[in-house]
């Protein structure tokens, strides 16, 4: 009784005093973001508007370019090079898919199997990246040079046969044909495909190994439906880190491959650097970019993993 | 929807055989013999580290024991892989599968047998557990109980010959565990399925078990009813862990007619039923006197006449009394026994029995139990349990 009369609610002096720092508390978040959104707006978005305004001029080197809406262009650029946008599609999708049948054992292997191996393997997946991309690149030419063991040994055992009629190999040679490139890439795009299968992979609680063998499932119908699908995260964002840069690249196609294999990157790259046409070049990067978005959107959507990406 | 098994039968019996499992030159299981008979709940009771669930788990199938043989039934099962063991598991944390919703996890065993029409007996085992309305949420919807009831439902859908449970109220909170232990206790009368359940909970096993295994160091300690092991504890162990011991360490003075009159300190004499006593008793020899501290009657010294004869008697002076309302908790300082433990009932206090306070305790003889005087006095307290731990790594 008497500290209900003694003890009024103190709230109208402490009041005032406490609102300000909590104003500035709420603005804190902003100003820690404000670093980020500046670098994206000075070397994201100025160079996309940049790059837009680019694709709708008309012009030459000599007279200059100016913005025309010149629309045609995407038509243009698009009707010309679209062998090379389906080709790009392919290879990257090819590459794609070889990672994921080389990458989810080894994840798997890394995640539950390793044991105290695992740092170690773990390391040599990385490993790669401590050397130059072109140099790595340039490795496989000598892997694959005409004449050399790899394709001394895929000709003895006859694989070559099976891949020229395929249309990936032509005769006796592996450099210059798609086989090559998307061996390229492949090889290139491997970690990426790795890392984020093996950090779902090692999300997953053994013990649901256990359970669903202790409900009658086989090993096999454990993986098939427990471990593979809480991996479906890591199969996502692996395919999506492995295919969005495959489908731009441009080296391994100019290093291992032909003038027959050229992507869309090797395009680009030409109409930019070599033809000087940068209206083409641009317009070919906005259609990849499109083109790369809806095809991931329809992936999300079908794998139905909106929410773990 | 349940088959009640038949109690004479004995296809759920469980029978190991000199079982043991080592982890390079750790031993965590000894070779062990236990027989867990149809339809009975059992309990495997012990410390962190003492070897019950790595019991548990070479049951499962989860651990291939390095020696002995499982059988379930007449059946050998020791090699054989879990997914093919007549036998189901609630796990410690569940071990519920994320990404399918209740009533997937539930019939997750039946699919795997390749039962096609599953509907029915799912809800019907989700009406079991009263969690027919979560069917279509996912695990992380519900909270630790209802999770807690789903990994039995997943379990028990199966009929399996044995339903094991390793540690499966351990995640809830105390209101929770009660309620879920009386719950569980239903289920298995209700199905009839033997169940063997690990737990390091004293009172969970005695609440919930017909026949409790008492475990400590890769060794079963002592098999018995709860009311068996709690009034005969036969190790100090076991006198420790279950409940609370006061012991004396006393000498064999003689023996007359089925009972052990023994010397203990300055305490006088003090009777032991032969039959009470686990240990050999030759005269001059050492022996244990266990007595628990609910069976102690407090009075002050100043009314000692009062005290029918034929009781035995300590002296002691009161250090320390907490009242827990049913109960009052006194701490007794004696000659005999450092910290004598008398939990005396709140129905006459007596006002004088404050600290400081000269009392004289008295018991039934009994009430009496003798173990084996070569063991460690504290084997089993809370002081010892982590250097138990130490040694057993």
């Amino acid at each position: 009784m008497a500290t209900l009369t003694e003890a009024p609610p103190p709230l109208t002096p402490t009041a005032p005093e406490e609102t300000p720092p909590r104003k500035r508390g709420r603005l804190v978040p902003y100003w820690l973001l404000l670093p980020g959104i500046l670098w994206l707006l000075i070397f994201f978005a100025l160079p996309m508007i940049y790059q837009a305004s680019t694709s709708v001029q008309t012009g030459s080197l000599e007279e200059g370019y100016k913005v025309t809406w010149h629309l045609s262009t995407y038509w243009d650029a698009l009707s010309e090079y679209y062998p090379q946008f389906l080709r790009s599609v392919l290879y990257a999708g090819s590459a794609t898919v070889l990672c994921l049948i080389l990458g989810y054992p080894l994840a798997y292997l890394i995640a539950f199997r390793a044991g105290r191996w695992r740092n170690l393997i773990m390391i040599l997946v990385i490993a790669p990246f401590f050397t130059s991309f072109l140099i790595r690149t340039l490795a496989w030419k000598t892997i694959l040079a005409d004449g050399g063991p790899v394709v001394g040994a895929l000709n003895t055992l006859h694989v070559l046969d099976v891949t020229s009629w395929l249309g990936m190999t032509s005769g006796d040679r592996v450099l210059a044909t798609p086989l090559a490139v998307v061996c390229g890439l492949t090889y290139n795009f491997l970690p990426f495909m790795v890392l984020p299968l093996y950090t779902s992979l090692e999300r997953i609680d053994v013990r649901l190994h256990e359970a669903a063998g202790d409900l009658y499932a086989k090993p096999v119908t454990t993986f098939r439906r427990v471990t593979f699908p809480l991996s479906m995260p890591g199969v996502v964002s692996g395919t999506l880190l492995t295919f969005i840069p495959a489908a731009g690249d441009y080296v391994n196609a100019d290093l291992l491959g032909s003038t027959d294999t050229r992507m869309v990157g090797n395009v680009i790259q030409t109409q930019f650097l070599r033809i000087l046409d940068y209206p083409t070049a641009a317009a070919l990067s906005f259609i990849l970019m499109a083109a790369i978005l809806i095809m991931v959107t329809l992936y999300i959507r079908k794998s139905g993993t909106e929410d773990l990406v | 929807m349940i088959t009640v098994t038949n109690k004479t039968d004995h296809g759920g019996d469980v029978r190991l055989t000199g079982i043991s499992k080592t982890y390079g030159s750790f031993t965590a299981v000894h070779p062990l013999d236990l027989t867990v008979p149809q339809g009975s709940f059992f309990a495997l009771l012990g410390a962190s580290g003492c070897g019950k669930t790595t019991t548990l788990r070479m049951i499962a199938g989860l651990e291939e024991p390095s020696s002995g043989t499982v059988f379930l039934g007449d059946q050998e099962v020791t090699h054989l892989p879990p997914y093919k063991r007549p036998v189901n598991t609630v796990f410690q944390s569940y071990a519920l599968f994320p990404h399918l919703d209740i009533f997937e996890n539930v019939a997750f065993g039946l699919r795997r047998r390749g039962i096609k029409s599953v509907k029915k007996q799912v809800e019907d085992m989700l009406d079991l557990v009263q969690l027919g309305e979560q069917a279509r949420k996912k695990p992380h919807q519900l909270s630790g109980g209802q999770q807690q009831r789903v990994a039995v439902a997943r379990a028990l859908i199966n009929h399996p010959k044995v339903l094991l449970l390793d540690e499966p109220l351990g995640a809830l909170d105390l209101k929770l565990r009660r309620q879920m232990q009386l719950e569980l206790k239903r289920i298995q009368t209700e199905v009839g399925i033997t169940f063997v359940h690990v737990t390091h909970d004293q009172e969970e096993a005695m609440t919930m078990a017909d026949t409790v295994a008492v475990m400590n160091a890769g060794r079963v300690e002592q098999l018995g009813s709860p009311t068996d092991l709690y009034e005969n504890p036969q190790t100090t162990f076991v006198a420790n862990f279950l409940g609370t011991s006061n012991l004396i360490e006393a000498e064999v003075d003689s023996k007359t007619n089925g009972d052990i009159v023994l010397k203990a300190g300055g305490a006088g004499k003090l009777v032991l039923p032969e039959a009470r006593c686990s240990a050999p008793t030759t005269t001059g020899g050492r022996v244990l006197v266990g007595v628990r501290p609910e069976k102690i009657s407090l009075t002050h010294a100043d009314e000692a006449g009062e005290i029918p004869e034929g009781r035995n008697r300590i002296t002691g002076r009161i250090a320390d009394s907490s009242f827990i309302g049913v109960s009052t908790q006194y701490v007794i300082d004696s000659p005999v026994c450092p910290e004598f433990e008398v939990y005396a009932q709140n129905i006459d206090r007596d006002a004088r029995l404050v600290p400081g306070a000269e009392v004289v305790l008295h018991w039934n003889p009994a009430h009496t139990f003798g173990l084996d005087a070569a063991q460690s006095l504290l084997a089993g307290t809370v002081d010892s349990a982590g250097i138990d731990e130490q040694a057993a790594v």
